[in-house]
């Protein structure tokens, strides 16, 4: 190779092909992906997220939380997501159009956060649990080796103030001292709000009937199969 | 072309005018190797011990891991890259680098560019997409920066003087255009114009895969196209393979992001495309191992006598094993059990540290003393380091490769609960921060015989230490 021009050809071409190839093509396939309008009750899904939980997601963005969690739910038949409660079904593509950042992680050294706000999942995770779990992690999940995230929080003197109504409930174990209450900041708040919001819980009929076919014909030829 | 003499005066011009750009530059990116080391370590740290540095929220683990790569891959690996591609496209175009003031200049730009990134992950401004967290605002002003560093590559390339034009110019000429592409491309489809829902993640995989495929993995290619026939004495074996090496790898690199997506909710197509392109790597991995490994057999031995290609061996090595867990992770029963864990970061780390890394020390053991025309100051801090480099990075080979394994099965186990997976794992990030400790010790090393080969202040006892004096080669020459 002596020809400079067919080294600059063949480099650009490499990677507009891939380019062209792979962003382009999935863009023009479900870039456009839109909400979907059940018949049944005329409401469109997914639901928008709320102003509080748009403002909660930055928060997470600027914490960085995707370092250690992921928001993506693998089908049965890969992995074990399910089983451990991480989502009712696999994750589908409609599901992530509410999300202006769309942050699926690839790292699990804490749970799955993607059903974090499905209570039908895990009936203990209201809000109290989310601040709890913030404060001091051990107060909410014994043993947990997430960093706490006190700086989300403020810490008054009740004395003399009617207490707040956002104040913590905390064991006296973690509780910063007598007279003192743990309040929440907005951040905290709007932190949980998205923590809250997070939960794939309408399933779409297209994605449903598309996937449940192919795992059914699969598992009446091929059980050990099912799914892959 | 030339006569060997006239080789000898041109390659001295050439050194001559690429000395105070190259060391101004690699002084930036071993700066940036301590920081980004010490806040990589401090990161490793927080795994097993939580409350470390936990009540301050600039230092709060999801800031400092991200601060922490991106201080390594921009701040180290590309001025690193920049340095020692600068230099090398100088001598292998055989022309002086010319006007080497404005590379201070776009430097400066850049390490201000990724001083303000990395402080910006800190103070709370990430994006929190996978080597883009930094902040909207440096976009502009690393391209920019970018801009020049690599038209002064290209342009040092496109006036050459050499009929012929060398292996490691094709990876140096094709890095130097195909990552402000990558870059650009991924700013625009996340930050300027935002593509919706699950494109992003493929935007980013796209992105991230490029980055170490097409701008890490090339630059260490180079290195060691350029260092392994320099130093044996011997041309570089099956050369006529190496085009098709190149081109193969690069389209096929390129098309390989979607492996990163096995079990995401994205059409299955991309992952598929990923594991078919990551199948067809096999093909270019074996014809540059036929090159380099072809070109050390036999002369093994001479891995002793040089420092420098010690280092490029080691990058070799985890070149093969980096496109190794490539392909076995485009496996779907592998992805299942290993995605997510330490055992998927060892992948981007092998590329990064252990295969690119290596071959920027190696480059340096060799382009510095060249530069300067100084030995290194300290054989036992060379000794240190490139000790430290292997026990560190077999460490953590084995460490994240086992820890990853170990945590891939315990969380495919629904019956674990996640503290007891923690609790299994901190002996894992224990021996995690212990590799890395080791190779910070190793990268300070570096840097003290850095510093006195290039500012040699206190010259009266600058002993000119060779760069390696084991006896053991003195028995082989006898």
């Amino acid at each position: 190779m002596k020809n400079g021009l067919a080294l600059f050809l063949g480099v650009f071409a490499a990677l507009a092909l891939s380019w062209a190839g792979l962003l382009l093509t999935a863009q023009r396939q479900f870039g456009s992906l839109g909400q979907f309008k059940d018949p049944a009750d005329d409401m469109l899904y997914p639901q928008p997220m709320s102003g509080l939980a748009n403002q909660g997601r930055l928060v997470y963005q600027d914490l960085g939380c995707v370092s250690c969690h992921t928001q993506q739910v693998r089908r049965e038949g890969f992995g074990t997501d399910l089983a451990r409660k991480w989502g009712a079904r696999g994750g589908y593509a409609r599901d992530y159009i509410r999300d202006q950042t769309v942050l699926i992680g690839a790292s699990r050294l804490g749970p799955d956060l993607r059903n974090a706000g499905n209570t039908e999942l895990h009936p203990y995770a209201d809000a109290d649990y989310f601040y709890s779990l913030l404060y001091a992690p051990a107060s909410g999940a014994p043993g947990s080796m997430m960093p706490a995230h006190a700086f989300l929080f403020d810490i008054h003197p009740v004395a003399g103030r009617q207490p707040s109504e956002h104040a913590l409930k905390l064991s006296s174990k973690f509780a910063p001292g007598p007279g003192l209450e743990v309040v929440p900041t907005a951040r905290a708040q709007a932190l949980v709000a998205y923590l809250m919001s997070l939960k794939d819980t309408y399933d779409y009929p297209i994605e449903r009937t598309r996937n449940a076919a192919a795992a059914e014909e699969k598992h009446g030829e091929k059980p050990k199969e099912g799914g892959k | 072309m030339n006569s060997p003499d006239n080789n000898r005066t041109e390659q001295m011009e050439i050194d001559a005018s690429a000395k105070w750009p190259v060391l101004f530059i690699f002084a930036h990116a071993l700066a940036w190797l301590i920081v980004g080391g010490a806040l990589e370590l401090a990161a490793a740290i927080q795994l097993h011990t939580p409350t470390f540095l936990a009540t301050c929220e600039w230092f709060t683990h999801g800031r400092l891991a991200p601060a922490a790569s991106n201080a390594l891959v921009y701040g180290w690996g590309f001025n690193a890259a920049f340095a020692f591609g600068l230099w090398l496209m100088a001598r292998l175009s055989a022309t002086t680098l010319r006007h080497g003031g404005w590379l201070f200049v776009a430097a400066k730009f850049w390490n201000v560019g990724v001083f303000l990134g990395v402080a910006g992950i800190l103070a709370g401004y990430s994006t929190s997409f996978e080597l883009l967290e930094m902040p909207r605002f440096v976009t502009f002003l690393l391209l920019a920066a970018y801009a020049l560093i690599g038209v002064w590559g290209v342009t040092t390339f496109s006036i050459r003087n050499t009929e012929n034009v060398f292996a490691s110019q094709w990876y140096l000429f094709g890095a130097a255009f195909w990552f402000p592409w990558l870059y650009a491309i991924a700013q625009i489809m996340l930050f300027r114009a935002p593509v919706r829902g699950v494109m992003q993640p493929v935007v980013n995989a796209w992105y991230v895969h490029g980055l170490y495929g097409l701008w890490f993995v090339p630059v260490a290619l180079a290195a060691a196209y350029y260092l392994l026939p320099k130093i044996l004495g011997k041309p570089i074996s099956n050369y006529y393979l190496a085009p098709l090496a190149f081109w193969w790898l690069a389209i096929t690199t390129a098309f390989a992001g979607g492996s990163r997506l096995i079990g995401a909710p994205v059409p299955v197509w991309i992952p598929t495309l990923g594991t078919v392109a990551n199948f067809m790597l096999v093909v270019p991995v074996v014809l540059i191992g036929l090159n380099l490994f072809g070109t050390l057999a036999g002369r093994y031995a001479s891995l002793k006598g040089s420092v420098s290609l010690r280092f490029v061996f080691i990058s070799l090595l985890a070149f093969v094993l980096a496109s190794a867990l490539n392909f076995a992770f485009s496996l779907r029963d592998v992805a299942e059990v290993v995605q997510f864990t330490l055992l998927s970061s060892l992948r981007d780390w092998l590329i990064f540290y252990a295969c690119f890394s290596t071959a920027m020390f190696g480059a340096a053991y060799f382009m510095l003393p060249r530069l300067t025309g100084l030995e290194w100051r300290s054989p036992a801090l060379v000794k240190i380091h490139l000790g430290a480099t292997v026990l560190g990075t077999g460490l953590l080979t084995l460490g994240l490769a086992w820890g990853g394994w170990t945590q891939g099965h315990l969380l495919a186990d629904p019956a674990v609960g996640f503290t007891d997976l923690s609790k299994a794992m901190t002996f894992w990030f224990t021996v995690r921060t212990g590799g890395l400790a080791l190779l910070l010790l190793g990268h300070v090393a570096f840097l003290v015989n850095f510093i006195w080969i290039a500012w040699p202040f206190d010259s009266r006892h600058t002993a000119p230490a060779q760069i390696n004096p084991p006896p053991a080669l003195e028995v082989l020459k006898a």
